[in-house]
């Protein structure tokens, strides 16, 4: 018994290393943010000797901060809804309806999970400068609508929904598209949220093909913009800080609010149905 | 006519058919019930009728009205399900009103048609309850509710009572009757249990693999089945079979001798005219023999194996001499013990004779 207590105290020592091992990045990065430069680069201190907020002062108001806030808001909450409003619609069709093809599309759908999304830049690239969606919301959001796992994880949670409620449906005068959203997407709202934040988060922290499409500071989201930073103003690490933590902020709020969702949502989409 | 028709019905999955040939008429506000065992295609006749399954031929007909290849919302017909169905998200209320909220009914319409149906069932007091709330019986109820609102032509069950334990059962059935008496719709129940089939149906259909045995009042089945299957579905327990044979005879009854008791020819009210020597089958209801030798009747030594025991009556299994398995009921104090030799009286007037392919000799 007091072997199985003593174990209990090494495991949460071990614990409490390995979380302040991985929380000490974060916390560094915010006191270097709240430090003034030349206390930076002269000398360590763990607490600043000044609390100084110049640099959230500079990245607030004399960077492009607040257009690129706005380009990933708007690409990542319509990337959201439209990839659940896809996914949802696709997932119902492959679940329910029977059609020829069904398998065969279903497999497509499974074979595209497994291509690396940076294996298609090159031929995303041409598709949107054809497209004349170069530097546009556009061409920032729309390959980022294809994400087969939500369409996987939507029918995994379709398939199990008993068949006798659709049946109830149907008799009660429902279309189709009623079922869906009166029905099939109310029974999985749980999952709805999960699928959404992560899908958000995703979105928001999307860097490689925002980085490709975009090349006029007008038009990039956070994560690209956050580069611009260092490239104009030479490197200023309390300034680097700052912005890096006012870009993650809206990412680590949605995750603070809906821990649960996300962490479901992420067991979902690695194969652990939660 | 008005009702139900079904004219020459077929279902096939693939090559396999399922449902063969049809043809039943249910006339307006009859209850018939379908029965027979697992996988005979009465639930899927039913999920035909409700237009949940294709028909692959043939035609159905509500009200004289061709519905075969309409969708289900057109049919005019309401469902009740074995799982219930119901919408877990939705609360009483919410359930009930769903069909009449999607045909974008007013309000007011909506509210006066479910109070009605939730005072109908006695669900007044649960409206705002969602159905993880509810016990089986009511979650029963509230199925049943949702199907009223609709004011279907046809009411349709698909086994409801099935999940629900025996007192619950026997409880709903009586709720099922009442409902049946007052609102007078036609309503086509679907189960296995020939209990629940004798007590609610005003029309009995039975079914094997697809093919309808028998239609009938449920007195009718019991006390004039067509065949072997109807005899021994129809009647708890069923009928007991007994080997036996034809014997020369005279006058217009079938003389019969059982392989059991071999030199007792006696008549049976069956048609005269086999050939001598031909094997049939008789049938006997556990309810009509008799322990003891009684004047009048056959007789038959059985090995008693074991009694199953009810209280007032109880039911003895036992074997023939030639190893063919009965069931007697007993009635009052009298109960054989296991191994003892029993003698029984088979009276002729209420056995059955059928030719060795089950069919009815009559």
């Amino acid at each position: 018994m007091q072997r199985k207590s003593v174990g209990n105290i090494l495991l949460l020592l071990l614990t409490l290393c390995v979380a302040c091992m991985w929380a000490f990045p974060l916390y560094w990065a915010a006191v270097t943010s709240m430090k003034p430069e030349q206390e930076v680069i002269s000398k360590t201190t763990f607490i600043p000797d000044v609390f100084n907020f110049s640099a959230y002062y500079f990245a607030l108001f004399e960077t492009n901060l607040a257009t690129w806030y706005v380009n990933s808001l708007v690409t990542s909450i319509t990337v959201t809804v439209v990839v659940i409003l896809i996914s949802v619609m696709c997932a119902y069709a492959l679940s329910q309806i029977v059609f020829a093809g069904r398998r065969l599309l279903y497999g497509i759908i499974l074979a595209s999970f497994m291509v690396p999304s940076q294996a298609l830049v090159v031929s995303q690239f041409v598709l949107m400068y054809r497209f004349g969606l170069i530097n546009s919301w556009g061409g920032i959001i729309l390959p980022q609508l294809i994400v087969p796992v939500v369409v996987i994880v939507y029918k995994q949670f379709f398939d199990s929904v008993p068949k006798e409620l659709r049946e109830a449906a149907k008799l009660d005068g429902c279309g189709d598209f009623q079922i869906l959203f009166r029905l099939y997407l109310p029974l999985n709202w749980g999952i709805t949220t999960a699928l959404a934040i992560i899908t958000y988060i995703m979105a928001w922290n999307a860097f490689l093909w925002p980085f490709l499409v975009t090349n006029s500071e007008e038009m990039m989201t956070v994560t690209v913009g956050i580069t611009q930073v260092d490239d104009a103003f030479g490197v200023k690490y309390a300034r680097d800080m700052a912005v890096a933590i006012l870009a993650a902020m809206p990412v680590a709020l949605a995750y603070l609010l809906f821990q649960k969702r996300v962490t479901q949502a992420l067991m979902l989409s690695s194969g652990i149905k939660g | 006519m008005s009702g139900i028709k079904l004219t020459g019905v077929s279902k096939s999955f693939g090559a396999v058919k399922v449902i063969h040939g049809v043809d039943i008429e249910i006339g307006q506000g009859e209850f018939a019930v379908f029965v027979g065992p697992s996988g005979c295609g009465k639930s899927t006749l039913l999920r035909m009728i409700a237009g949940l399954e294709e028909t692959t031929g043939g035609e159905i007909r509500i009200d004289a009205e061709d519905v075969t290849h309409k969708e289900p919302s057109k049919r005019g017909v309401a469902m009740v399900f074995q799982s219930y169905a119901l919408y877990p998200h939705l609360s009483v209320f919410d359930n009930m009103a769903f069909s009449l909220s999607i045909a974008r009914r007013p309000k007011a319409e909506i509210e006066t048609k479910v109070k009605a149906a939730a005072e109908i069932l006695r669900l007044t007091d649960y409206l705002e309850s969602k159905p993880s709330q509810l016990s089986g019986g009511q979650r029963q109820r509230v199925a049943i509710g949702r199907a009223i609102v609709r004011e279907p032509r046809v009411f349709l069950f698909d086994e409801p009572l099935s999940n629900l334990d025996a007192e619950l059962r026997v409880k709903m059935r009586m709720e099922i009757a009442r409902l049946h008496r007052q609102i007078g719709a036609t309503m086509v129940y679907v189960t296995h249990d020939q209990v629940e089939a004798m007590t609610l149906a005003d029309r009995i259909v039975v079914l094997k693999a697809g093919v309808v045995q028998q239609t009938g009042a449920p007195l009718e089945l019991y006390r004039n089945p067509d065949n072997m299957f109807v005899a021994g579905f129809i009647g708890s327990p069923g009928m007991n079979f007994l080997k036996a044979r034809v014997v020369p005879g005279s006058g217009d009854r079938l003389t019969i001798e059982l392989h059991d008791a071999p030199g007792v020819p006696f008549e049976i009210p069956a048609r005269a005219g086999l050939a001598a020597g031909q094997e049939i089958f008789i049938g006997v209801r556990p309810e009509h023999i008799t322990l003891g030798e009684r004047e009048g009747g056959v007789g038959l030594a059985v090995t008693a194996e074991f009694i199953e025991e009810l209280g007032g009556t109880g039911y003895l299994h036992a074997l023939t001499t030639t190893g063919e398995e009965m069931t007697i009921e007993c009635r009052g104090e009298d109960r054989p013990q296991p191994k003892q030799t029993v003698r029984l009286t088979l009276a002729p007037e209420e056995m059955f004779a059928f030719a060795g392919s089950g069919e009815r000799l009559r």
